[in-house]
């Protein structure tokens, strides 16, 4: 072997122990919840579990996951249809007009990205009292979080549509095509790619929402799964082979899709953020 | 009305209506709480003036309670400290990672993304993990820390008040790594590689070229970063819920909880709008400087 191909070798090992070192904790979550309840206790402590314990089953039908993660998907989906429905054409007009306007519109939006939950959820909460949605928490949930995400949203997708080449929407218009059927037929279509893949992205971080939730739904029935998580741990847990089981459960489909679609994602961030 | 159908159909009228729909949308999901909490931190709001609105006026009488608090100093130490140790961190590992995943080795990329797999996860659940890896009798990193003989007791991570700021800390820099890593990856894939080959003919040593090109060539991906992990720190809410409740006795507790602890958990909801208020105001301009910044890179 070449003094080259060593390094790039040594470098490969040296990454993959990045990798490793940076993942323990998603390990030692898969690995507690794998392990019995007395050997969850035990100091110093195993770092592979010496009898295999599975207790999906009882965790997701002692801790009520069903009604949990139905919820989760609820809110999840409700949050992402509106953002779709608002947002791709919003960020299909920001791609295409260059005009003042557009970049007040821009910039106002960029501002609304930026506003944290945890800070406007008192206004929220407030004025949705008043108009009676507190009565309808996952609608209400799903509103909020909406606009919390629709920003990203069109910041990421409007990335998406100027990979579009403009050429072909004109050629669309020659053709006879209106402007709103060359953006329904040419560009949608073609931005397809991206404009998913940042539905997804919206969709898995709906999933993992936890303030609105945990503000707006007091009912116990229609809570999503971080609330119920948050409920389980209190300050005094030992049921610790609950909790990792739980959150094992509740982020191995994140990671799946996250690990299916992981170019993709990355390569949509990284060409969105920095523009 | 037949006009109107044709410009949304043919002409400017489409961009009009496609970007009215989703400002539309946020002026009253955004924009307005926005105004809203402003009269909200105005006012004398509690459960039982809640549903009406004719509250009573007290103009900056809550300003003056909140900041008056003897908890306020703490909890703006308590933030100052948040934000500045996890945005250092969190750029000084991510920046060394990108560093790294820059050379040229298989599956550089690959790996690189897996590192987005803690980015993704619902910070709640980040945080139950920690608490479980933080636990003062059985947890890990008290093992990993005896063994390697750094501390010969046990920490209690989450209850001593000395600690319990850090426990949070230490799992938003877990949170904040990969965000960082990879957009100061983007900035480092942009620098031509020329510039280090002529550096490197003309003698200059690997510490030389980070100092004199890959710094000053990466300030503005630099900046946007530190901005960008001002915000998103000040964001955080849910390793506070799953981690510290803010406690013991305020020991870990920031603005952006505490607000939301006057406003649930104790309800008074003028008090938390105060704070939200006041943090909303320093985040929107950090965001304006941000903003103009990448603008000002565009243009030339």
């Amino acid at each position: 072997m070449t003094k080259a191909a060593m390094r790039k070798y040594a470098l490969l090992a040296l990454a993959i122990l990045f990798v490793a070192l940076y993942l323990f904790p998603l390990y030692w979550m898969y690995v507690t919840a794998l392990k019995s309840g007395s050997e969850i206790f035990r100091f110093p402590p195993t770092f592979w579990p010496e009898t295999l314990h599975f207790n999906v089953a009882d965790v997701w039908v002692r801790l009520r996951m069903d009604r949990f993660l139905t919820n989760s998907l609820i809110i999840a989906a409700g949050t992402t249809t509106i953002i779709v429905a608002v947002g791709t054409g919003c960020a299909y007009a920001l791609a295409r007009v260059r005009s003042i306007w557009m970049d007040v519109a821009m910039f106002t939006t960029l501002m609304m990205q930026v506003l944290p939950s945890s800070l406007m959820i008192t206004p929220i909460f407030v004025s949705f009292n008043h108009v009676g949605l507190l009565d309808y928490p996952r609608l209400a949930v799903v509103l909020a979080q909406a606009a919390k995400l629709l920003p990203l949203y069109i910041v990421l997708c409007r990335t998406a549509f100027m990979q579009v080449p403009r050429e072909l929407e004109e050629a669309g218009l020659v053709d006879g095509n209106s402007r709103l059927g060359a953006f329904l037929q040419i560009a949608i279509p073609l931005a397809r790619n991206g404009i998913l893949v940042t539905a997804v992205l919206v969709f898995l971080l709906s999933f993992g929402e936890y303030v609105y939730s945990r503000s707006l739904i007091g009912e116990r029935a229609l809570q999503p799964a971080t609330v119920g998580l948050q409920s389980f741990m209190g300050p005094n847990t030992s049921d610790w082979s609950g909790v990792m089981t739980y959150s094992a459960i509740y982020v191995t489909p994140i990671l799946f899709i996250f690990v299916l679609l992981q170019r993709r994602i990355v390569s949509g961030l990284t060409a969105g953020a920095l523009k | 009305m037949a006009r109107f159908i044709r410009s949304v159909r043919d002409a400017r009228g489409l961009d009009a209506v496609l970007v009215w729909l989703a400002l539309g949308y946020l002026g009253v999901f955004s924009a307005f709480p926005l105004v809203y909490n402003i009269v909200i931190s105005l006012q004398t709001v509690d459960l039982f003036s809640l549903a009406s609105f004719e509250r009573p006026f007290v103009g900056l009488q809550n300003y003056r309670d909140v900041l008056g608090d003897p908890v306020a100093g703490t909890v703006l130490w308590n933030t100052i400290q948040f934000v500045v140790l996890s945005v250092v961190f969190q750029l000084a590992i991510g920046f060394g990672l990108a560093l790294f995943f820059q050379q040229d080795f298989p599956g550089a990329t690959y790996l690189r993304g897996l590192f987005l797999a803690g980015w993704i996860m619902p910070a709640l659940v980040v945080g139950a993990v920690w608490s479980w890896i933080l636990a003062g009798d059985f947890g890990v990193l008290n093992y990993v820390l005896r063994s390697l003989g750094i501390t010969d007791r046990n920490i209690f991570w989450l209850s001593d008040p000395n600690v319990s700021l850090y426990s949070v800390i230490i799992a938003n820099i877990w949170l904040g790594i990969p965000f960082n890593m990879i957009l100061l990856s983007v900035g480092l894939a942009a620098i031509p590689r020329d510039v280090y080959e002529a550096a490197e003919l003309d003698g200059a040593g690997a510490w030389q070229r980070f100092f004199t090109i890959t710094l000053p060539l990466m300030r503005a991906p630099l900046g946007a970063v530190i901005s960008l992990g001002i915000i998103f720190t000040l964001q955080q809410f849910d390793l506070f819920a799953a981690l510290t409740q803010g406690g013991p006795s305020n020991a870990s507790n920031v603005a952006q909880y505490w607000s939301w602890q006057l406003s649930f958990q104790t309800y008074q909801i003028s008090y938390g709008s105060v704070v939200s208020v006041l943090m909303i105001v320093f985040v929107v301009a950090v965001a304006a400087v941000y903003t103009r910044s990448t603008r000002h890179e565009q243009s030339y």
